[in-house]
């Protein structure tokens, strides 16, 4: 079975190419962005399971990005990646719709739990979505075009 | 015991405290001698000015008196001299000169005029050529011859004569007064002598106080009568004398000793002359006993000046000290904000600085962390490396790990200054929080052979707090406590909890029977990175993370220590935190 499908977004290179070695070796499918819009980018073109996103980098900084992210409103888990210091920033990460969120320097185990937790709920998610649409569909077969108008939501 | 805090440390340890006691005597010297010109210099211009009106006062009174007594004493004598002349005057007048020449009419006569004044010795009638033609009186005059008498040349001149005392035949002080008649264009006299001894007593028997004496002095400076103490009747009196006139002059004489009579002090004299005969009546006294009340008066003056002056000494001696004692207790709590702001501004800054290295250090840290993972990975995949590699390889990699969860901890620590973590405030029962921590820290107290010993007051009253930093607080301390053990076999923590209700909150005390530390630590300890303990052991970051924190929860935190003997933190919480975290309340609530 294939492992999931994640996004690293840090503006470290070292560290998310170091990353996507230890996530790929540990049967992930990654990507990596090095910037918010980067991140977005990859976002608007591909489909991910689980974003790691750093909350400090420069430019489009990690809570801005979880906006953009959450604008886009797709079945992706967000985990927030934080220096100690802003923790307050995770919190605030978390009112916005992120999973969960973890200290840097962080334990690849950690890293890995958190993230099998992440997709777990975008999966659940998902399947809470098709049933209510299955649902409503169920209830009303005209609207069949309505719920599903793309094969993608 | 040595008391220190941040808020109350012994400032006055080095020169600074000598220079500050100087400081104060001065201050002290100075409002002292402020206080006393103030008070002290009125005091004595008004007690001059007083003193010398009274004085000038009670001297011109005397003065006035002793002029009223001349005056009133030379009315009594005046009155006294004209009855006897006026008497002799109407004798004269009434009787023509044939019917006295008679003896016994004259002797009748002369028995009136004794029972009357009792005081005339003789009697005699004299014609115009000094003969006398009659006489009544103890000695035997008959034949005298007055006209080349002195007095008799006077009173036919002036028609009344009073002489001065002379003593004349009979070896007695005695005056005679005569008057003059006309009868038919021939003039006669009639001359009586007068027995002084009335009129003596009339001026000698008058007392003034001790030293007081009154007299009278003929033109010539003779004593018409004794005085107390000057001299004797007929005797020549030393004093000046002036030209006879009307008024009375009162004056201060200087002590003397030159001049002839008994030697007398500083004198008070007043003095006014008879008309008829040209007498002089003098008052005279002891300056010091005319002015003995003004003296008293003034002595008294004196004694309530100096009475005072010493009352005001002390009073000032006493608000003075009462003043620096105040001004020293602002200047100790001065001292104390001082420092609160130093420690807080030290936080501050090291808060900002520390942020910023942490992130800046978690971020190398997270990466030597993934590399250290990728050779890991490597490691596993590869299982042909030599044995030895992969011992060292080990070794190095748990290293790696050890030495990043260190610097882990190092930043942890330092963000903590500049976390603004919303507090979580909820009641937290201290003492049974405290019997959590303790449990959390049995096992490794226990190993180092120390004891906990709980003194918990009961229905301590729950405070409104946040239990986390609370804990962190207590963590923090106790650890400091175990570590102050260290190569002691045993020892011990007491934690005594208190309800505080004059201050509304509850005190906490951590007694250890640790190394304890010297009065110059003592005053660093809640300063970011001082710490005693070897490298790698402490970050010196524990106490000021204590410090802020209790501060941020609006408690206070204070230690005692004695070297050797042990340390004593005692912390105060308050049954509500302040206004700032209690909108944190809200916030966590809407959350
Ligand atoms: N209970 C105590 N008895 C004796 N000394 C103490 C005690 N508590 C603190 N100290 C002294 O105060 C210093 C500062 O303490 P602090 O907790 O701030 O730092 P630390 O314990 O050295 O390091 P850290 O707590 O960061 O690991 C300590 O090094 C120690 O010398
Ligand atoms: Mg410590």
């Amino acid at each position: 079975m294939l492992g999931a499908k994640i996004l690293l977004v840090d503006d470290e290179v070292v560290f998310t190419e170091n990353m996507s070695k230890l996530l790929s070796s540990r049967g992930y499918r990654v990507a990596t962005a090095n910037s918010g819009d980067e991140a977005i980018r990859n976002l608007e073109r591909e489909n991910f399971d689980v974003v790691v996103l750093d909350l400090k980098m420069p430019g489009m900084d990690g809570l801005t990005t979880l906006k953009e992210i959450k604008k886009l409103d797709l079945f992706t888990e967000t985990l927030i990646l934080t220096g100690h210091g802003s923790i307050d920033s995770a919190l605030d990460a978390i009112k916005l719709g992120a999973y969960d969120y973890l200290t840097k320097p962080c334990e690849i185990d950690e890293l890995v739990a958190k993230i099998e937790g992440a997709w777990g709920k975008k999966d659940e998610e998902v399947k809470k979505d098709i049933q209510e649409k299955i649902q409503k569909v169920v209830e009303s077969p005209s609207s069949v075009f309505d719920v599903f108008p793309r094969e993608k939501k | 015991m040595n008391n220190s805090s941040p808020a109350n440390s012994n400032q006055y340890k080095n020169g600074n405290g000598t220079a500050r006691e100087g400081y104060y005597r001065r201050l002290f010297r100075r409002f002292i001698l402020l206080t006393l010109l103030c008070s002290l210099i009125p005091l004595l211009l008004v007690g001059w000015g007083i003193n010398n009106y009274y004085t000038r006062f009670a001297r011109n009174r005397m003065m006035l008196s002793f002029h009223t007594k001349v005056e009133n004493h030379r009315k009594i004598i005046e009155l006294f001299l004209k009855n006897r002349v006026s008497g002799l005057q109407v004798i004269a007048k009434t009787h023509p000169k044939e019917y006295l020449v008679n003896v016994s009419n004259l002797a009748h006569v002369f028995d009136i005029l004794n029972s009357e004044y009792r005081s005339i010795t003789d009697l005699g009638v004299i014609d115009e050529r000094g003969r006398h033609l009659a006489y009544i009186g103890p000695y035997n005059l008959m034949d005298k011859n007055y006209s080349k008498a002195f007095w008799f040349k006077e009173v036919m001149k002036e028609g009344v004569y009073i002489s001065d005392m002379f003593m004349g035949f009979r070896k007695v002080p005695h005056f005679i007064v005569a008057v003059t008649r006309s009868e038919n264009g021939r003039k006669w006299i009639l001359r009586a002598t007068i027995d002084t001894e009335s009129f003596r007593s009339l001026v000698e028997n008058v007392r003034i106080g001790k030293t007081g004496e009154v007299y009278l002095l003929n033109r010539s400076g003779i004593y018409q009568t004794s005085p107390r103490f000057s001299g004797k009747i007929m005797e020549k009196a030393s004093q000046p004398l002036g030209k006879p006139c009307e008024g009375i002059e009162v004056r201060m004489e200087d002590k003397s000793t030159n001049h002839a009579g008994p030697p007398h002090p500083r004198q008070l004299i007043a003095f006014g002359w008879l008309k008829q005969p040209q007498w002089m009546l003098v008052v005279r006294q002891d300056y010091s006993e005319a002015f003995n009340d003004v003296n008293h008066a003034n002595l008294a003056a004196l004694v309530f000046l100096v009475l005072s002056a010493c009352a005001i000494l002390i009073v000032a001696v006493f608000i003075t000290s009462h003043m620096i004692k105040i001004i020293k207790k602002r200047d100790l709590e001065a001292d104390g904000l001082n420092k609160q702001l130093m420690q807080a501004g030290k936080l501050a800054s090291v808060g900002e600085l520390s942020a910023g290295v942490a992130h800046e250090i978690n971020n190398p840290l997270a990466i030597i962390l993934t590399e250290r993972q990728i050779l890991m990975d490597l490691a596993k995949q590869s299982p042909l490396l030599p044995r030895d590699f992969m011992d060292q390889f080990n070794n190095s990699m748990s290293q790696i790990d050890m030495q990043i969860q260190r610097c882990k901890r190092i930043t942890e620590n330092l963000l903590r200054f500049s976390r603004r973590t919303k507090s979580v405030i909820e009641p937290v029962d201290l003492n049974e929080f405290l019997c959590e921590v303790i449990n959390l820290m049995e096992r490794e107290a226990r190993s180092g052979g120390i004891k906990f010993l709980t003194d918990l007051e009961e229905g301590l009253q729950t405070v409104l707090s946040d239990p986390s930093q609370l804990q962190q607080v207590f963590l923090n301390i106790i650890t400091n406590a175990i570590d102050a053990h260290e190569g002691k076999p045993y020892g011990s923590i007491r934690i005594r909890t208190r309800n505080d209700s004059a201050k509304a909150g509850v005190s906490i005390t951590f007694e250890d029977t640790g190394c304890g530390i010297s009065p110059k630590n003592l005053e660093r300890i809640f300063d970011p990175f001082f710490t005693t303990k070897q490298v790698g052991r402490g970050t010196g970051l524990g106490l000021s993370i204590c410090y802020s924190t209790v501060k941020r929860l609006g408690g206070d935190i204070t230690v005692e220590s004695e070297l050797g003997k042990g340390t004593q933190f005692t912390l105060f919480f308050p049954y509500n935190p302040p206004a700032d975290l209690q909108k944190d309340i809200e916030d966590v609530h809407t959350f």
